[in-house]
């Protein structure tokens, strides 16, 4: 119900992207980890918010114009003090004057340091739903370290997928880094799986990155396109 | 598929009596084609040709029209235009027939007026029960009852293995590739543009198909990839299937702007998922007729685990290298085969002894070469054993022994004489009579090995069927 709530509001508002804090709002209600994020219309309740979260912190520009937030300088990440929140602040609001003079801000909690991975789904023409697995950043985009499977998929399935990736051992645990918590990382791709073949206004999604704990992991920034 | 429809299907993979519209007798055309590949498949049931005024062709008394046909026709083959083929597949769902082949091309490929033309072939169809295999197809066979409805008249050997091709031209290619691999042919369909039957049909009915042991499949495309999928994935639980698929250029989608959406590769999300559904993949006609061709004439292993014997290393290490392609890792060898091994070739060996095991030139000797092969396959650590050899003028091969060790063992055994296709043709007709697939590569040889260990994990459903 509430995913179709959030879905509804993006629509009439004649959007085809979700917001990022709507997109985790819409994964959270179906019992996907998120770091949850708050919107912060001006500087003075963005250092509210923050002090709310706890140091350190993350900004991110929020705005229904912008897909690619880091592209051009809207991701701040490791704010420690309420100054560089400050700062931050208003180099976001600097930064996007041209692409949308409304754009505001999102707070969230900067959480320690785990392997950092991509889980997506996209609506194939030939498929139809359709759920990936891969490491993030680079190794996703120039490497092509991405694994497919048709949507829905089993907690097992979902585990081939985690073991499937060249990068694999990196989930493992490799030179004194201890390995992290695949379990997790399978339960959400299962969970992102279902959603995709069970909601079919969602054309897209990318969960990038998660980030993989020892114990648990979390969907740090979220991305959902409409059809 | 309804009962009816896999009924319909039987039938005309079977049929009593073929009608062949568009028959003419001149040797450069379709219709004459498609009755003499009739006449000379040996098609045992009545043939009838139909044309408006010819009497006789190729000795056989012509017929006007369908209706003058004295008989229930099973299958009619239509040589004639795509708007002519129209026509004559209402006419003959008028007249009950159910089942037709139309090779025609000029339908969607060319444009708007070719998809009315096919939303029509659908309709008719419907409305009077008629499959129709195509259009733009060579055709289909049965060679179990020998019938070739295709227009290639050529002959190949019986066997138990069907084939889907979405191209008459790469369905040929794999049909002379078997034909030099001395594998045997159940069914051949070419789908041509899929109207009507689909994919998923035919696999659907080959997987009832007593006469089918395996499913070889050749795609280039389809418009429901998630369909054919999930029922391909339901049929590679009952028999093999495996399956080829070109079009590897992974152009994505450059419109989208997620991650995810630019990095989805087609040929990528083909592969991943088809795994996904336990089907075996092919990259290349020589895999997919190797893989065959192993599924065809083995029982599946009880695991995957590989011993392999030769005595040339070479061609041991590029099987290797093509079984770790496919995920295959060799274990060692038993200490009681090392035993044997010694007992055989004596203490003093100048190989070390491991798997694969390389006897040198020690082994080359056919009586040898025979010992050490029994020594192997009962090698408790081994589930399948391949063995490779380089065929001698003035040395006998060791096909004999092969099929003896074969017969006091429940393992699979496959074999490579390195040599050209006719230099060993006894020796492949023999050894494969007894069950055991001869190649002439390492290549093929690691992909028939490869395709019985993915069957052979897929648990024991197949087994027991196959």
């Amino acid at each position: 119900m509430k995913t179709h709530k959030i879905i509804e509001k993006a629509r009439k508002e004649g959007r085809s992207f979700l917001t990022e804090n709507e997109a985790k709002e819409l994964l959270a209600g179906r019992g996907i980890p998120v770091v949850s994020c708050r919107v912060a219309r001006d500087e003075d309740e963005t250092v509210s918010l923050a002090r709310e979260c706890g140091f350190p912190v993350v900004l991110k520009v929020n705005s229904p114009k912008i897909v690619h937030k880091s592209d051009r300088g809207g991701v701040f990440l490791n704010l420690k003090e309420e100054q560089s929140v400050r700062e931050a602040f208003r180099k976001i609001i600097k930064n996007y004057q041209d692409v949308d003079p409304e754009a505001t801000v999102t707070v969230q909690s900067m959480l320690g340091k785990g392997v950092e991975v991509l889980i997506g789904t996209i609506a194939d023409r030939q498929f139809g739903p359709v759920v990936a697995f891969g490491l993030g950043g680079i190794f996703t985009e120039v490497l092509k370290d991405i694994v497919f499977r048709m949507a829905p998929i089993s907690p097992e399935e979902a585990g081939k997928m985690v073991r499937q990736i060249k990068g694999s051992r990196l989930l493992q645990g490799y030179r004194g880094n201890p390995a992290v918590d695949t379990l997790s990382l399978q339960n959400i791709i299962m969970r992102v799986s279902r959603l995709a073949f069970e909601i079919a206004d969602i054309a897209e999604m990318d969960l990038n990155p998660v980030a993989a704990f020892p114990h648990g992991a979390q969907v740090l920034d979220a991305r959902i396109k409409l059809r | 598929m309804t009962k009816e429809d896999m009924e319909i299907m039987r039938r005309f993979f079977d049929p009593r009596s073929v009608a062949v519209v568009g028959a003419t007798d001149s040797p450069d055309r379709v219709g004459y084609n498609l009755l003499d590949s009739l006449v000379n498949g040996g098609f045992k049931g009545n043939i009838y040709p139909v044309h408006p005024k010819l009497k006789e062709i190729l000795g056989i008394r012509v017929y006007p029209s369908c209706i003058d046909i004295p008989d229930q026709v099973d299958l009619v083959l239509i040589a004639l235009n795509q708007r002519d083929t129209i026509d004559v597949v209402e006419h003959c769902g008028k007249l009950g027939i159910k089942g037709a082949v139309s090779v025609a091309g000029g339908f969607r490929e060319t444009g708007d007026e070719g998809r009315a033309l096919e939303k029509r072939l659908v309709e008719i169809s419907k409305k009077y029960g008629i499959k129709v295999v195509g259009p733009n197809t060579l055709g289909m066979m049965n060679l179990e009852v020998n019938l070739n409805a295709s227009f290639y008249p050529i002959s190949l050997k019986k066997g138990n293995v069907s084939l889907i091709s979405q191209s008459g031209g790469m369905g040929f290619s794999i049909i002379q590739k078997c034909s030099d691999e001395g594998l045997g042919i159940n069914k051949f369909v070419g789908v041509g543009n899929r109207t009507v039957l689909e994919f998923s049909d035919y696999l659907e009915f080959l997987a009832e198909d007593p006469g089918t042991k395996v499913i070889g499949v050749f795609l280039e495309g389809v418009d429901d990839a998630r369909r054919l999928v999930q029922i391909a994935g339901e049929v590679a639980c009952k028999k093999p299937v495996v399956m080829y698929k070109v079009g590897h250029s992974d152009a994505v989608n450059e419109a989208t702007l997620t991650h995810t959406g630019s990095v989805a590769g087609p040929y990528q999300l083909f592969r991943d998922i088809f795994k996904q559904f336990g089907v075996l993949l092919a990259d290349s006609v020589p895999e997919l007729v190797a893989a065959c061709k192993a599924l065809s004439l083995c029982r599946l292993p009880a695991g995957g685990q590989v011993g392999i014997y030769t005595y040339t290393a070479g061609p041991s290490i590029a099987a290797l290298d093509r079984l770790a392609d496919r995920e295959i890792s060799i274990p060692g060898l038993a200490p009681e085969t090392g035993r044997k091994i010694k007992a055989i070739l004596g203490e003093d060996l100048p190989v070390i002894l491991r798997n694969p095991i390389d006897s040198g030139g020690l082994g080359i000797q056919p009586e040898t070469y025979g010992l050490l092969v029994e020594a192997a396959l009962e090698d408790p650590g081994f589930d399948i054993l391949a063995t490779f050899s380089c065929p001698h003028k003035n040395w006998r091969n060791p096909t004999k022994e092969l099929i003896a060790a074969h017969k006091k063992s429940s393992k699979p055994l496959l074999t490579c004489y390195i040599s050209t296709v006719k230099g060993v043709e006894a020796d492949r007709e023999a050894l494969q009579q007894a069950g055991i697939p001869l190649y002439i590569s390492p290549d093929e040889t690691a992909w028939g090995v490869a395709a019985l260990v993915h069957y052979g994990q897929k648990g024991s459903a197949l087994s027991e069927n196959a």
